[in-house]
């Protein structure tokens, strides 16, 4: 059994796919340091958090059934530390945290501890809206805004949205049963800081400090500006009903926007309205106090949950500047041609690979053997001899008739 | 207090009670972690209201978040405890019927997995040895019927028989097979979705599949047969062969909501031998209208069935029955399963399946 648990439950674009994949990386350097985080491929967190709360994923939901409990048997049966992490999980039910928190050993003699890296909602409603838009969405940035402040949370935006965002909520579902001092709250830094600070925040957050770990990766969840992502979003508008979720995701979220358009680094960023800064300036204000109240540990300050002011000129990624999206989308246009080049050289490849079979097949059946053992087979079929073709392919495991 | 209420109205359901939570004030101890969900609870009260479910079954329904995307569970208005946070405090009666099926098909998803799905034994085909293909829903249908009758398929000398009626009923059809194997969007955005294209989706493409058959038999070993009627003949089987099972419009509906979930416990393959072999024969025959297609698609309805006609007769393949058999015909049923109806059903499936009936309520 497990002498200690950490559920790192949330919440997204928190730098979790940075923090998971060191973890991942480091997994056998981390076991006989007494941390153990098993994941035999990277999403396996993933595949478990969505077996625990049964999401759908595009299909992903098969490869996740019975993820959890595996996970769960692998956490009770660690002898030290052990590390979950996965950022959907702020989405959990109570009925789902309390199976969780059950599965891993709370109330049998672990210690259940709840990690919620949080950041500020200035900076989290743009980046939910653009991943919304990277997974398909065909939603403007006002029907966005609109949804998420719709007080009744009755769309599937607003309520995904306020499950995976909303630190006091995420809490109570999470920390109902656990005492204030096992609930850990990392916040990001704000922008412009050090770029160690966050991983020195989990470090603490998650009892690494002092372990050796290689940091060194390229996991990164990267972000788009305002041409970059009003111009996917037109891409959506347009492809979504040709292109098929399987190659979505290869050729638009990862060579257009993860490889290319992601590299503009230029162009405005996105932001919140300045219209919008001062409900959520509100709301933020809320949380902090709420979440001060409730003497949770902090690593960070949680006043970096207020977020920045309003930046001068906000760009309208709903209006962009048309030459900028132009710009953007030609190197969209010569990143696809460049893809195309590569699997028409591959396809040509192939062509050869398969030219060169059908030779060496045709050469085989010049063969002077190759041809008495033809006329035998023929004669044999169309004799008494048929019972013993039968046999003869059945003992090689070959198929016995067609059709 | 109000915490203490609500624990009261948990206990008043799972002894069978039927009063709505606003009418409910007896307190109660706490008998558990956590409170269900409002779904959860309402979903129970529903139960009670129209049978006796067993302790099991309530159990079970009150563990159990609705599975998929989908508003949180709920806290029961009054019994919340204040916090200004998260979704807002409901009232259960309030709660949509859908909210409700979401839960319910949750559970019979496990109900579903834990049924035995009917195995034949292989048996070597007879002659005349054949496949029946086409319109997805009526060829398994008609397959099935044939392995009952212990004929197998398939063989050296196989005839495809590419079967087909006309493109309203194919596309409820399409709409419905998949509904009972990997699931999909609601019938009306599927439907906006094939209407758009030229060409019927894929489970209802009679030139389609003859094709892909034409390709591995011959084409002289395909026949589109535009009348189901005729299939038996042509197969060579004395009696009849059913066209398709009798299925209210809940009942598809409601298997699109269990295939979902199913596919949270079992692998695809899975998935459809057990919404056909367990979940299907449970619905068969329950009341409630059939789908059909909205009359205001008719227009297009006509327009897609007559370029497939086109099509079949330019692909020269030996047709039994008039091409003009694939043009809609008027169906009586309902253009779109009611929600409600899909409720009642989840709940007499729920009642009818329970597993241990001694263990219901005294």
């Amino acid at each position: 059994m497990s002498k200690r648990v950490l559920l790192h439950v949330g919440t997204p674009k928190t730098g979790t796919s940075y923090f998971q994949d060191v973890l991942f990386r480091n997994q056998e350097a981390l076991e006989p340091q007494g941390v153990s985080y098993h994941a035999p491929r990277f999403d396996y967190h993933f595949l478990a958090a969505l077996d625990l709360m049964r999401l759908p994923w595009g299909g992903l939901e098969a490869e996740a059934i019975g993820a959890w409990d595996e996970l769960a048997a692998r956490v009770r049966a660690a002898s030290g530390t052990a590390i979950v992490s996965h950022e959907i999980l702020a989405t959990a039910s109570r009925s789902q945290v309390a199976r969780a928190l059950e599965s891993v050993g709370h109330g049998a003699g672990a210690e259940v501890h709840v990690v919620l890296s949080v950041r500020d909602l200035v900076r989290q409603i743009p980046a939910e809206w653009q991943e919304n838009v990277k997974h398909r969405s065909t939603l403007s940035y006002a029907t966005f805004l609109e949804r998420i402040q719709d007080p009744t949370r009755d769309s599937r935006i607003g309520s995904w949205f306020w499950g995976v965002q909303e630190i006091p909520d995420i809490l109570n579902r999470w920390a109902h049963d656990l005492p204030p001092e096992h609930v850990h709250l990392v916040t990001v830094p704000p922008p412009g800081g050090p770029p160690e600070l966050l991983w020195q925040r989990f470090s603490r957050a998650f009892g690494l400090d002092g372990l050796e770990l290689d940091l060194g990766t390229d996991r990164a969840n990267p972000s788009l500006g305002v041409p970059e992502t009003a111009l996917l979003r037109r891409i959506n508008r347009d492809a979504n009903a040709l292109v098929e979720p399987e190659h979505y995701r290869p050729l638009v979220r990862e060579l257009l926007a993860h490889q290319t358009l992601s590299r503009r680094t230029g162009s405005p960023r996105l932001a919140l309205p300045p219209d919008v800064h001062p409900w959520v300036q509100e709301l933020s204000a809320s949380w902090v106090r709420e979440v001060r109240e409730r003497g949770y540990d902090v690593v960070g300050d949680l006043d970096e949950l207020l977020g920045a002011p309003p930046a001068a000129g906000f760009a309208d990624p709903d209006a962009p500047r048309e030459r900028q999206v132009a710009a953007a989308g030609v190197d969209a246009i010569t990143a696809l041609l460049l893809e195309a080049t590569r699997l028409r050289q591959e396809e040509a490849r192939l062509r050869d690979e398969l030219a060169a079979a059908h030779a060496e097949v045709e050469r085989a059946h010049l063969r002077p053997v190759y041809r008495l053992r033809k006329k035998v087979v023929h004669r044999l079929e169309r004799g008494s001899g048929r019972f013993l073709i039968r046999l003869y392919r059945r003992l090689r495991g070959l198929p016995v008739d067609a059709g | 207090m109000s915490r203490a209420r609500a624990w009261g109205w948990i206990a008043h359901l799972r002894d069978g009670g039927t009063t709505p939570w606003a009418d409910w004030s007896a307190p109660a101890d706490r008998a558990d972690r956590v409170l269900p969900g409002a779904q959860q609870l309402e979903l129970l009260r529903r139960l009670n209201l129209a049978g006796r479910p067993s302790t099991a079954l309530a159990d079970r329904v009150l563990a159990t978040s609705a599975p998929g995307r989908g508003r949180p569970d709920f806290e029961l208005v009054g019994a919340d405890e204040g916090s200004p946070f998260g979704p807002q405090p409901v009232d259960p009666s309030s709660l949509p019927a859908d909210e409700l099926v979401r839960v319910a098909t949750g559970v019979i998803a496990e109900d579903v997995v834990a049924g035995p799905v009917p195995e034949r034994t292989p048996r070597r085909p007879r002659r005349p040895r054949w496949r029946i293909v086409g319109d997805a829903w009526v060829a398994h249908t008609m397959t099935e019927a044939m392995l009952d009758r212990r004929r197998w398929p398939g063989g050296p000398g196989t005839v495809a028989h590419v079967v087909g009626t006309d493109q309203a009923a194919m596309l409820v059809d399409a709409w419905t097979a998949r509904c009972f194997a990997e699931g999909g969007p609601p019938w009306g955005e599927w439907l906006d979705a094939v209407l758009r294209r030229p060409v019927p989706p894929r489970r209802a493409d009679l030139v389609r599949v003859a094709d892909a058959w034409a390709g591995r038999l011959g084409r002289s070993r395909v026949r589109v047969v535009l009348d189901p009627a005729l299939v038996a003949g042509l197969v060579r089987t004395r009696r009849p062969l059913p066209v398709r099972p009798t299925l209210p419009a809940a009942g598809v509906e409601l298997a699109r909501h269990v295939s979902a979930a199913l596919g949270h416990h079992v692998v695809p393959a899975r998935r459809v031998a057990l919404l056909r072999g367990v979940l299907l024969p449970r619905l068969v025959g329950r009341p409630g209208p059939a789908l059909v297609v909205p009359p205001d698609r008719a227009e297009q309805v006509t327009a897609m069935a007559e370029r497939h006609r086109e099509r079949l007769l330019a692909a020269h393949y030996a047709v039994h029955g008039e091409p003009d058999l694939l043009l809609p015909r008027q169906h009586d049923g309902a253009a779109e399963p009611a929600v409600d109806g899909v409720l009642d059903l989840a709940l007499a499936l729920l009642l009818d399946h329970q597993t241990a009936p001694e263990e219901a309520h005294p």
